[in-house]
């Protein structure tokens, strides 16, 4: 069964279960590499940890221990998230994860993922930074398939040793702006540094959406992100932080309505959006 | 019954808070339904002279006693601070402390330090310690403020084995001899669960299991943080309704006598 294609039903940007109740769904979320002794148990826990929580479906990526990785590494990767959809029926939607620096690999990766396995987008980390040209054969190849691509992002007022290349809202902002009819997340708004400078920086990019995962949990981050982006654009993660990412979303003064978006309306309509 | 031992009034340097009067505060409590909350000054953090910090809170809870529960930030490097001391535990009725190590310059082994916390234990203070105030990759280009390393805190409780410290907005004890109970570490700390997870890697359960519900408090860092998180954390953690009461509440209780 190809899950990104059994999403249930879809009305107006929301998605359903039998009964009624708008799906849940975690934009951001990962599997375990299979170097990890105890994977199994913890992708069951992640499953069980989103059963508590009311999380329907989570958006999964799996990524290499260390990066950069090769065109190889992230083919195994993604055939571990392939596993690992037909272990969860219905809860785990695959995010393809490739290194943009293989070109040739990377645009086949995602074309198989994308077309025989049902993935529902495109996870690209810190190798390159989003505006690089080397990134611009995946952004179109995204495009032309419908799907999004996560984005790990961040903005620091210092120099990240570690992350020479991140990118952060302005990059994205300015791909978009590039690319206009291409779905960007920007990951982790609250695992990403200064959230009001990502916030702002965001604010005249209007196609690019904002993942609301991570562990930090400061107060007025929703508050401000709706207020300067629109409900439209704010889609649930936790980023494996599951009770920051679901604490901060009830705790966050919203309508109903906005709330049910951010939970899962507005990421089913994006994953809606995928291409046949 | 919920009490909050992580909760904070005033301004912070480097962001606007929401809910930071005491007023706001009680209602956004009220909300919640937690019912107390320990309570300092943010704007202390960054403020050179800390007491006119404690002499803003002490007057913002005048008129909630019942409720909002007022620590003092001391920095013991700033002149004056017995004075300081003195009057925040027997004129404001302050009845513990919150330091700032890594904000404030100073080491728990500086002698001034160690001046600050016998002071503090023989009053019978309750001396709790932020780890940090804000995740430091959101750091301003100010300042560059490291978290305190858990190991500089397991040092101190084995120092003052008969002082009361409470540790505020920290991870990793379950990796840290603070998390284990064979490490022969005092039972003289309580560890506020406000970045613990109860699900995944479940620090809070591990903590429980380790050290037994008896040292973990209930925190929510209103309003740096939302207290929904912290709140939904004991919601889905599997334990008893002893265990979880005690977390709520009985152990911030039990430290804090006049408050039950």
């Amino acid at each position: 069964m190809v899950i990104g294609n059994d999403l249930g039903r879809v009305t107006a940007g929301m998605e359903f279960d039998p009964e009624g109740r708008t799906l849940v769904i975690d934009c951001h979320a990962h599997l375990q590499h299979h170097s990890r002794s105890t994977w199994e148990t913890d992708d069951r826990k992640l499953i069980a940890a989103a059963d508590s929580l009311g999380i329907d479906r989570l958006c999964c990526s799996l990524l290499t221990p260390r990066r950069p990785a090769t065109a190889d590494q992230f083919r195994e990767c993604n055939r571990w998230v392939i596993d690992a959809i037909k272990r969860f029926p219905g809860r785990v939607l695959g995010y393809c994860y490739v290194n943009p620096g293989y070109t040739r690999e990377a645009v086949d990766e995602i074309r198989r993922c994308v077309g025989e396995h049902g993935f529902i987008g495109v996870k690209l980390y810190n190798e390159y930074q989003c505006t690089e040209p080397v990134v611009f054969p995946i952004v179109e190849l995204a495009i032309e398939l419908g799907v999004p691509i996560l984005h790990h992002a961040g903005h620091s007022h210092y120099f990240v040793a570690e992350q020479p290349r991140i990118s952060d809202g302005g990059h994205l902002a300015e791909l978009a702006r590039r690319y206009p009819e291409a779905k960007l997340i920007c990951a982790h708004i609250c695992g990403g540094g200064d959230w009001e400078w990502t916030i702002k920086a965001l604010k005249k990019a209007p196609s690019v959406f904002l993942d609301t995962s991570g562990s930090v949990t400061d107060m007025g981050v929703m508050e401000m992100a709706v207020r300067t982006l629109g409900v439209d654009r704010l889609v649930f993660g936790c980023d494996m932080s599951m009770t920051a990412g679901m604490g901060r979303i009830r705790g966050a003064q919203l309508s109903e309505h906005d709330r049910k978006m951010i939970l899962g309306g507005n990421m089913a309509a994006i994953v809606k959006g995928r291409k046949p | 019954m919920i009490i909050d031992f992580n909760a904070y009034l005033g301004h912070y340097a480097f962001r606007r808070l929401r809910h930071n009067t005491a007023p706001e505060l009680l209602r956004l409590m009220d909300a919640k339904s937690i019912d107390k909350a320990v309570v300092s000054s943010a704007s202390a953090i960054t403020y050179r002279n800390p007491q006119a910090g404690n002499e803003e809170v002490a007057e913002e809870v005048s008129r909630h006693r019942d409720r909002l529960i007022p620590f003092a930030v001391i920095n013991p490097f700033y002149a004056g601070w017995p004075d300081d001391l003195k009057a925040c535990h027997e004129e404001l009725g302050m009845k513990g402390l919150r330091l700032y190590p890594r904000w404030h310059n100073y080491s728990f082994s500086d002698k001034q330090c160690l001046a600050l916390l016998s002071a503090a234990t023989e009053r019978g203070m309750v001396v709790s310690i932020p780890i940090r105030a804000e995740d430091s990759r959101q750091r301003s280009w100010l300042v560059d403020v490291p978290d305190i390393p858990l190991s500089e805190i397991a040092s101190l409780v084995q120092a003052f084995p008969k002082a009361r410290f409470v540790l505020l907005n920290g991870l990793g004890y379950p990796s840290s001899p603070l998390g284990r109970k064979e490490s022969g570490l005092p039972a003289n700390y309580l560890i506020e669960i406000s970045r613990l997870d109860s699900l995944l890697a479940n620090e809070i359960g591990q903590l429980t299991a380790s050290l037994g519900s008896d040292r973990l408090v209930f925190g929510t860092g209103t309003p740096f943080s939302y207290p929904d998180p912290a709140l939904l954390k004991l919601e889905v953690l599997p334990a008893s309704k002893e265990d979880r009461e005690k977390i709520y509440w009985r152990n911030a209780a039990r430290w804090l006598p006049s408050t039950s």
